[in-house]
């Protein structure tokens, strides 16, 4: 049941959800915010059109009929770095956890308020539109020790090894390396990087913090590359300073 | 071994001494009185006068030696005693006789020589002899044992009463008894005792909500009222387990249907907002009204989610001390608005196990909580320690605000569901009553507990506490 394209193709936004009703109210309110919407009701349609269509990000509901949501990423993230924007069970932090791990931009508790949704879709297209984000050093490179970001391309390597980094994880990336040997304050990543106010207690900064430490792996000399400032924020770790540079 | 077992085998113990003892002791007295005393006056009675004569014969030949000698092997019998004394009345092997025995002799003043006095009371026989040469004897044996007329019930329970009569035999019977009770009544007591045991263990597993727990099968087997006591406590169980469940998946349930409707009332309200630019102070209530089903709903499902200990399938182990200061420094965030602190303390490491987001969303109740009660200005004070306890090392947290407490007699009510704390005469609608509960039985599930009390110079205080995971360090 595909709506009718109000905007240009970047705002075309695909919502997986098995409720007919929401889905209807949900096109009306965001196409009143200038995203058009595309609704699917079951994991397998949502999993077909997210690879196949053109949307700028697929909002997914955990609980579908058929697939569980989770495998809907899954099987999503298996093919495409398409943002995607969970929308998990109130009362559920595992689900939370779970999706950012498995590779979900964002979440937003169900039942939300449609402005939150319409704000964190707002930060994370912005964040996947490396044009439109608000570094413009397009094509820049960032090296610190065995770790390289190409910006233009987004691409992040580790020695030669591309790196399978989804959006947020490559701009937090890019926040720490730019600030490597500095610590960060949790307030300031949560700004830059989910491009949303901070509010405590939200923890999603450092779920993808330990998603990007796993991916990247612990540095040569066996310590955590990304370290952990209690209670203020997170320090990308200067080992070898002279080889650190930016290009 | 259990009190129970205990008194039960103690009883029945003392119960089968006492009656054997009883048979044992009648026996003896029926025995003494019927047929004893029978036989000692016709065994000694008529001998008497041919004894008395040998022994003055030997007195007068052979002297006191040899008489003392014949009296020994006269005396095998056990306890048997023979006096002889002389015509002035004294022992002539110089043995002190007990004064029934003196006062037999003083009765014999006047009896004829030859012929026995038989004292039936005192089982004694005294006989007077004059031999040849004219010298009078005065022969007396004493029959040992009682004479049961004569003597108090109270004798029969002192030592000497049993010395008296020393029989290896009768002590050797005795302790066979004591030994053969004794096995007996502890088997038995152990058959009474050990169903009950486990129905306990039962009925406490199921106080400590483990309602799946069943009586042991060895109790079923039985074919007794005890087996179908257990059984009854199974039918029981069941139904307990039946309408625990029931409740908590109705509750869950519920908030899962809810949650729908919601979500489009959410959005419908959404609409409502776009389409109109002025604002709206009812839109702006039911707004406000929505936030708080959606909060409450939460709530609930967190609760059926920690009843259902689907997040301890697969615990993790963590530092406990981690997850409390993460939750300190984002309550601290929140504490500034109202210029307040929150200040954290660690005094010994806690690695624990468990489910480490399901552990912070209680700790998290319990702080967000201390810093809206905490008054303007002050610091809410939270610590962890390392306890040492008999069953392992105890973490207790413990959170502190200092602010207007609650009434005392609602603290215990405070972590009961949808119990509201009424503050100035009115519940706060910001509170669903549910946080508290939630924290509670979190704890409980990780084999901790949640309590909470009112800090003796104000301010209120909420103690958590669960186990440490034994050597390992973070």
């Amino acid at each position: 049941m595909p709506s009718m394209p109000a905007g240009s193709a970047d705002l075309r936004v695909l919502v997986v959800d098995d409720d007919v009703e929401l889905c209807q109210l949900l096109s009306e309110y965001l196409g009143g915010e200038g995203y058009a919407v595309e609704a699917v009701h079951t994991g397998r349609g949502g999993v077909e059109r997210a690879l196949e269509g053109d949307h700028a990000i697929v909002v997914l509901d955990v609980m579908l009929p058929d697939l569980k949501g989770f495998e809907v990423l899954r099987r999503v993230r298996a093919e495409s770095r398409r943002p995607i924007l969970m929308l998990t069970a109130r009362g559920d932090e595992q689900d939370r956890i779970l999706g950012l791990e498995m590779g979900a931009d964002d979440y937003l508790a169900k039942p939300f308020n449609p402005r939150e949704l319409s704000a964190r879709i707002d930060a994370v297209l912005r964040r996947s539109r490396p044009e439109a984000s608000i570094d413009r050093r397009a094509g820049v490179r960032l090296v610190v020790d065995d770790v390289s970001l190409d910006k233009g391309a987004r691409v992040a390597r580790r020695g030669q090894d591309a790196l399978d980094l989804t959006t947020v994880e490559f701009d937090l990336l890019d926040q720490l390396l730019r600030g490597a040997g500095r610590v960060i304050p949790r307030d300031e990543l949560v700004r830059s990087v989910l491009r949303r106010e901070f509010s405590p207690f939200d923890r999603s900064i450092d779920t993808h913090v330990s998603n990007l430490r796993r991916k990247l792996g612990p540095a040569a000399d066996g310590t955590e590359r990304i370290k952990g400032v209690r209670g203020i924020g997170y320090q990308y770790a200067l080992h070898d300073r002279s080889s650190s540079n930016t290009r | 071994m259990h009190r129970l077992h205990v008194k039960i085998f103690l009883w029945f113990w003392l119960g089968i001494l006492i009656v054997s003892g009883t048979l044992v002791l009648l026996t003896e007295l029926s025995h003494s009185r019927a047929d004893d005393d029978r036989a000692w006056s016709e065994k000694y009675a008529p001998r008497l006068d041919m004894w008395a004569r040998q022994e003055s014969q030997i007195l007068r030949r052979e002297g006191p030696a040899a008489l003392e000698r014949y009296v020994g092997s006269f005396e095998m019998d056990p306890g048997v005693t023979n006096y002889i004394f002389d015509a002035e009345g004294h022992e002539v092997l110089g043995r002190k006789p007990a004064p029934p025995v003196l006062k037999l002799l003083a009765s014999m003043g006047d009896w004829p020589p030859g012929r026995p006095k038989i004292d039936p009371n005192e089982r004694m026989i005294a006989e007077r002899v004059v031999d040849s040469r004219g010298d009078t004897h005065i022969v007396v044996v004493d029959w040992p044992g009682p004479s049961v007329l004569n003597r108090s019930l109270f004798e029969f329970l002192s030592p000497d009463f049993y010395a008296e009569r020393p029989s290896r035999s009768a002590s050797g019977r005795i302790l066979a008894v004591l030994v053969v009770a004794g096995l007996f009544c502890f088997l038995l007591a152990r058959h009474i005792a050990r169903p009950i045991d486990r129905l306990r263990t039962a009925a406490r597993n199921i106080a400590n909500q483990q309602l799946q727990t069943r009586v042991d099968e060895s109790v079923l087997e039985r074919q007794d009222e005890l087996a179908d006591l257990g059984r009854d406590f199974d039918r029981m169980a069941e139904r307990i387990e039946y309408l625990v469940t029931a409740q908590r998946h109705l509750l869950a349930d519920v908030s899962h249907a809810l949650r729908s409707p919601l979500a489009r009332l959410n959005v419908a309200l959404g609409l409502a907002r776009q389409r109109t630019d002025q604002p709206s102070e009812h839109l702006d209530r039911i707004e406000t009204e929505a936030e708080r089903l959606n909060k409450l709903i939460g709530q609930l499902l967190t609760m059926a989610r920690v009843d259902s200990g689907v997040d301890l399938e697969r615990p993790t182990r963590f530092d406990l001390g981690s997850v409390v200061e993460e939750v300190s420094t984002d309550a601290e965030y929140e504490a500034r608005t109202r210029q307040c602190a929150v200040q954290f303390n660690q005094r010994g490491e806690c690695v624990v196990q468990g489910a480490r987001e399901m552990l912070r969303g209680a700790v998290e109740n319990v702080v967000r909580n201390a810093v809206r009660h905490t008054n303007e200005r002050t610091s809410v004070e939270v610590s962890l320690d390392r306890q040492p306890a008999a069953s392992g090392s105890r973490a207790i947290i413990t959170v502190r605000d200092h602010g207007p407490g609650v009434p005392e007699e609602t603290v215990d009510t405070l972590f009961v569901p949808f119990n509201r704390v009424m503050t100035d005469g009115r519940s706060n609608p910001e509170r669903t009553g549910l946080g508290l509960a939630i924290t509670r039985r979190t704890f409980e599930v990780h084999g901790g507990s949640a309590t909470a009390a009112n800090a003796p110079d104000g301010g209120f205080v909420v103690t958590l506490e669960m186990p440490v995971l034994e050597g390992s360090t973070a």
